[in-house]
């Protein structure tokens, strides 16, 4: 499929991280890259598939024909196309941030959404929030490009609270990463 | 609040019932006084022990927000008991009948303090902790039937860590120990080869199989054979033990057969649709076909050799969409034979592993649905009763 490039997200995601890391912070970041580099398998590197990817409505998902910037409480809410869980917006957090004395997991699954006002794809890193109970409210279950658990980065059923004080899971956000 | 209420009206009715059986007494009618004899006291209390489990019970996981294994006679409709489970839990059973077992994390101090991961041994005739088996971490993660696995007739236990680098606990049942860490990069979802040790799926369209007796693990992996980001198997597959077989389902539909062993052989596939005549799903957007998917989507019945698919009519990426169809599939026939069009639509899927099998189904709304797998009819519904994955005693 032309629309989805997991190479291009890992790189998406590694050059970010570049881009905001000093030297000061590296070797307290590394030991984090350590334990999640696993999470990112050894993906195969192609670049047959680097095409100019069709957004056409004809080539979007359900879930991006229907999708709006609007409101952020709402399931169709573009930046959940494969979230799960409650959203944190919902629950005295917002998109990007976690509800008050929650903390963010610095690891995530990752979702290719597309924005319905520029008609572009970015990469979305779905970090949850933990270490309290689940909010339980606006539960959302978006699976465009959702797969199972032996590619974990893209599945959203894993408890992602890692390398946070708690495995609790609260909530989810959809953080903002950049164009995909 | 309403508790106390309906203790009040429970001792209003005693009041009553005393009152009329004084007035009796006191009328001086014949026989009267045999009949008020008072009830004697209840004996004293002993919790009811279970039979070894039979293939017409099923385990009933219960969800995220609500821990347990809930056990269910699909015979009867009735609920026997309860197997403890704390949240995220997977529940396996041992095959000689005489344990359950519960792969769990907890920590000293609720969600605080210091993480604990164990596999926790239940007796299955009083459902009493008989032991605990201390192991390093495990996945957190509902609603996988692969993540914790009985091997070796009972003596093995393979359990799928994430952290996020993945790999399997190796855990000795029979001496109560932990044996040993596998990494297992990139793979997933765990199927236990007899005299090997396990198979997982893998990232690459692989399937991976890991030696497990070596000091040193040896994994081999087959060709890639499916697309795991584009048309991704299922995590819950269908499994048989005793022929060595495992039967894959992508999200179109496509069906593997795939020969466990040393060296796995794996089946050309078939597209679900082409076996029920209709045409095979694709991965396009705006076909509105008939997809499988749900959270346990597949069961497989062993002696048949049938699987059970939970279908609905979507685009491609709703493989979480709970079916409104079972698909019956005569996997070696490549053909299927019968579909039963579902009231409500259901989540999870099983099926006993009798002669005359029974499908259990959870629904949308938290209904357990139990239906004769031969002709679809209900035979019980069981509200405020479903859940996540279910499991049912196999051969």
């Amino acid at each position: 499929m032309k629309t989805f490039n997991p190479d291009a997200m890992g790189e998406k995601l590694l050059r970010r991280f570049a881009g905001r890391t000093s030297r000061r912070s590296i070797l307290s970041r590394l030991g984090l890259a350590l334990v999640a580099a696993p999470a990112f398998p050894l993906l195969p590197v192609s670049r047959a598939n680097a095409a100019k990817p069709d957004r056409s409505p004809e080539a979007k998902t359900n879930f991006a024909r229907n999708a709006q910037s609007a409101d952020d409480t709402k399931c169709t809410y573009w930046r959940y196309c494969a979230i799960d869980g409650s959203l944190c917006s919902c629950c005295g957090g917002a998109v990007n941030r976690c509800p008050p004395g929650a903390e963010h997991s610095p690891v995530s699954w990752v979702g290719t959404c597309i924005n319905p006002d520029d008609g572009r794809a970015y990469l979305i890193a779905y970090r949850d929030c933990c270490g309290k109970a689940y909010c339980n409210k606006c539960d959302c279950d978006g699976t465009d490009r959702e797969t199972q658990l032996y590619v974990p980065q893209l599945n959203n059923d894993v408890i992602w609270c890692f390398g946070t004080t708690s495995m609790e899971y609260h909530c989810s956000t959809a953080v903002l990463v950049g164009t995909a | 609040m309403m508790k106390v209420q309906g203790k009040s009206s429970l001792s209003a009715k005693a009041r009553h019932t005393a009152a009329a059986v004084c007035a009796l007494a006191l009328l001086g009618t014949a026989g009267a006084a045999s009949a008020a004899d008072p009830l004697q006291p209840d004996p004293e209390l002993e919790a009811v022990t279970l039979s070894a489990p039979k293939p017409s019970w099923v385990f009933v996981e219960r969800g995220f927000v609500v821990s347990g294994n809930s056990i269910y006679d699909t015979d009867t409709g009735k609920m026997l008991g309860m197997v403890e489970a704390s949240t995220l839990s997977d529940l396996a059973l041992d095959p000689a009948g005489k344990a359950y077992y519960v792969s769990e994390s907890i920590w000293t101090k609720g969600w605080r303090g210091t993480r604990q991961d164990m596999i926790t041994v239940y007796d299955a005739a009083t459902l009493k902790l008989k032991t605990e088996i201390t192991m390093p971490g495990r996945i957190l993660i509902g609603g996988r039937k692969y993540n914790f696995v009985i091997a070796d007739a009972g003596k093995t236990a393979y359990v799928y860590n994430l952290d996020p680098a993945s790999s399997v606990n190796v855990v000795d049942l029979a001496k109560g120990k932990f044996v040993k860490k596998i990494e297992l990069p990139g793979c997933a979802s765990l199927m236990p080869v007899t005299g090997v040790g396990f198979s997982a799926l893998c990232s690459d369209g692989s399937l991976a199989t890991v030696k497990t007796a070596a000091a040193k693990p040896e994994i081999t992996r087959s060709a890639p054979f499916f697309s795991a980001t584009n048309d991704p198997i299922f995590d819950n597959f269908g499994y048989d033990g005793a022929k060595q077989q495992a039967v894959f389902l992508t999200y179109t539909g496509q069906v593997y057969t795939a020969k466990l062993g040393a060296t796995p052989t794996i089946s050309e596939p078939f597209s679900i649709q082409t076996a029920a005549g209709v045409s095979p799903a694709d991965t396009k957007p705006l076909d509105v076909h008939w997809y499988p998917g749900a959270r346990q989507g597949l069961a497989y019945h062993l002696a048949t050799g049938h699987a059970f698919v939970l279908m609905h009519m979507g685009e491609y990426w709703t493989h979480k969409a709970p079916g409104t169809e079972i698909w019956e599939l005569d996997v070696a026939a490549k053909k299927v034979i019968k579909r039963i069009p579902l009231e409500e639509a259901a989540n999870s899927v099983t099926v006993t592993q009798e002669a005359n099998a029974k499908l259990v189904l959870s629904t949308e709304g938290g209904t357990l649905l139990i239906l004769d797998a031969k002709t679809g009819a209900e035979k019980f519904k069981l509200e405020k009763s479903g859940g996540g994955v279910l499991r049912t005693l196999e051969p």
